[in-house]
């Protein structure tokens, strides 16, 4: 074991009698390093983030909307010439479906919201039913949501996000003071748990609504509300599929669709659209990371080159230790030894900076990222890797080097 | 009872392209633990040839070869470094000093390719410089000492092993007259103390150091000439 530790401590002494061209074979590992990991740990942010998002709808929800997600141009005209989602949906499901054991209904629309002399516009108003609180993972920090008698009353009651209570009411406590939302005045009832910002979007800059209020005060009848999605709640994780086929009976029933037809709605569940957005950032992944890769590869060669050149100008010294006894794996381990030092130091400092560089890239769009260990260990994997694979050549070459030969060599 | 040093009818041919070169046709000699012994011969008599067959950086292409009573002729590259890290010391013409390292580091280097511990390689190698007296200039490189105290550092990485065999290759070559004088007298010393020595030059005047002269010419012994033979 101790004849390893020699060769390696010989190994590094040959890098540092070289400093400038040791540093710069490092560099050119450090920079491939570097963008492969900033592209897989900002990709990992993104999706990691799109998860999170995702499973807020909690597995055994399912919801149900016009479009669903549309992956074609096909699919984009066939769907949007489908009927709006109505609310009596809502309620046939609830009656109908035995299966199920919640279902909301929510709408979206951007508004603005103002409290005294402070505004904050164009942020994501939701209307929903009394009972979405339930579903979805909102939860209330502060005060209450709003009960089914405010929204069947249509009362002028809002739940805001913390972002809200941040801006409008750095001082005051918010509850029972009322804001304006699109000049319609309403009071807060309730501050929702901070969430956090994600993908692009800050998860608490958003007030709630009762949907019923949402459909008088913003002119459309409560028949024919716009981007209507219906979520519903099934009573186990076992009984999805049951509660997602008799939704689905109910649903066909309602809209007419003739038994030969596909379905005119969307069901979707946080596994559906997780699976669906795999499938379309897959591709995007592997080009990306490809495209980095090269990178990685031109460091390679680059080892490898300055490890041939290296081979070269030693010869003699490579017979030296072999006429005082130096076995082929001896050499050749010290050869490897240099070449791995080389791409392992690249990797590690090219991990530190591509996790800082994929940080502040996702920090760009506004979301949360943690490193991630996946990239430290695709780093150092890939490091390893590129030492091994480009070092053993010249390693090979320098062990097997005859002793006369390589004594002779001017 | 076998020699120290064995070879039977030994040849080595190098192939260049169309022609075949006989550096050595058909060497046989013995050479007996603590010997002292020259070898001799015009440039291209094939003298380098033997010196690298009989220091086992190379094998023959013909014939045997024992060394210690081991077939060494038909050994593997990890084998033939294995027998040079034990059995045979080698001094060069050139000195082949490792010239970042200090005279320490060069001279405890064998003990690290046989792996013995770090104490033990100090103890060793420092001793092995003392005999060579140039234990106060350990942490000197090779750039920094003179020619003469450069191949007394070859001469104690030679010695560290304590081999079989030292094997010197013109081992004045580089040296003015003086030191190469200081030189011989030493590796004479060190014979004396019951080392078995070789010396490979082309000057009567350095053979002339040793107990008996092999004379090779065209790759073969032109004479084997035995003066005053050690007991």
């Amino acid at each position: 074991m101790r004849i390893y530790w020699d060769v390696f401590m010989m190994a590094l002494s040959a890098l540092k009698a070289n400093k400038l061209r040791s540093g710069l074979t490092l560099l050119g590992v450090i920079i491939g390093v570097t963008s492969v990991i900033t592209i897989i740990s900002a990709l990992e942010g993104l999706s990691q983030s799109i998860e999170a998002e995702i499973n807020k709808m909690g597995p055994t929800t399912f919801m149900v909307t016009r479009m669903g997600m549309i992956f074609s141009e096909e699919e984009f005209f066939e769907a949007i010439r489908r009927r709006p989602m109505k609310i009596e949906y809502m309620e046939a499901i609830e009656e109908g479906c035995e299966y199920c054991e919640k279902v909301a209904a929510r709408t979206y629309t951007m508004v603005n919201v103002k409290y005294q002399n402070k505004k904050i516009s164009r942020l994501f108003g939701i209307a929903a039913t009394a009972n979405f609180i339930d579903i979805v993972e909102y939860e209330v920090g502060q005060g209450r949501f709003f009960s089914q008698e405010e929204d069947h009353n249509r009362r002028r009651v809002a739940f805001i996000g913390t972002a809200i209570q941040d801006e409008l009411f750095p001082n005051v406590d918010p509850i029972g003071k009322d804001i304006k939302i699109n000049n319609i005045r309403y009071e807060v009832i309730g501050i929702a748990k901070k969430q956090g910002a994600s993908f692009g979007h800050n998860q608490d800059l958003v007030v709630f609504i009762p949907l019923s209020t949402y459909a008088k005060d913003f002119g459309t009848s409560r028949r024919r509300l716009r981007n209507l999605a219906i979520l519903v709640k099934a009573q186990s994780l076992e009984l999805l599929d049951q509660a997602m086929d008799q939704t689905r009976v109910i649903l066909r029933a309602y809209r007419h669709v003739p038994y030969d037809k596909d379905d005119d709605f969307s069901m979707l569940t946080a596994d559906t659209i997780m699976d669906a957005l795999n499938r379309v950032t897959k591709f995007l992944r592997l080009g990306l990371i490809g495209v980095t890769s090269i990178s990685l590869i031109v460091g390679g060669i680059i080892i490898m080159n300055i490890m041939m050149v290296s081979v070269t100008e030693r010869t003699r010294e490579i017979g030296i230790r072999k006429s005082i006894g130096a076995r082929r794996r001896d050499i050749l381990l010290q050869f490897l030894y240099e070449a791995l030092v080389l791409s392992l130091g690249g990797g590690l400092i090219g991990i530190a900076f591509g996790v800082f560089l994929g940080d502040v890239l996702i920090g760009l769009i506004n979301m949360d990222m943690t490193p991630s260990l996946y990239a430290i260990a695709i780093g150092l994997g890939i490091s390893t890797g590129v030492g091994l694979f480009f070092g053993i050549y010249p390693a090979m070459k320098a062990s097997r080097m005859q002793p006369v030969k390589a004594l002779s060599y001017e | 009872m076998m020699s120290l040093i064995e070879t039977r009818n030994m040849w080595k041919t190098y192939d260049m392209g169309a022609v075949q070169v006989h550096a050595l046709r058909g060497v046989s000699m013995s050479i007996e633990k603590g010997e002292y012994v020259a070898i001799m011969g015009p440039s291209g008599s094939g003298k380098s040839t033997l010196m690298n067959l009989i220091g086992c950086l190379d094998t023959p292409s013909e014939g045997e070869y024992y060394l210690n009573g081991k077939l060494v002729s038909s050994m593997l590259d990890d084998e033939l470094a294995v027998i040079r890290n034990k059995e045979i010391g080698f001094v060069f013409q050139v000195f082949n000093l490792m010239p970042r390292a200090s005279a320490l580091h060069n001279v405890e280097l064998p003990l690290i390719y046989n792996g013995t511990s770090k104490e033990d390689r100090l103890r060793q190698a420092m001793k092995a410089l003392e005999v060579v007296g140039l234990l106060d200039r350990m942490k000197h490189r090779p750039s920094e000492l003179s020619g003469g105290q450069r191949q007394r550092v070859a001469i104690a990485r030679a010695l560290v092993n304590e081999p079989s065999l030292l094997l010197a290759d013109e081992p004045t070559g580089n040296l003015d007259t003086k030191t190469g004088k200081e030189i011989m007298d030493f590796l004479t010393e060190l014979h004396r103390s019951g080392n078995t020595m070789i010396v490979v030059t082309h000057e009567s005047d350095i053979a002339a150091f040793a107990d008996r002269v092999i004379y090779l010419r065209d790759g073969m012994i032109e004479k084997d000439d035995v003066r005053k033979r050690a007991v």
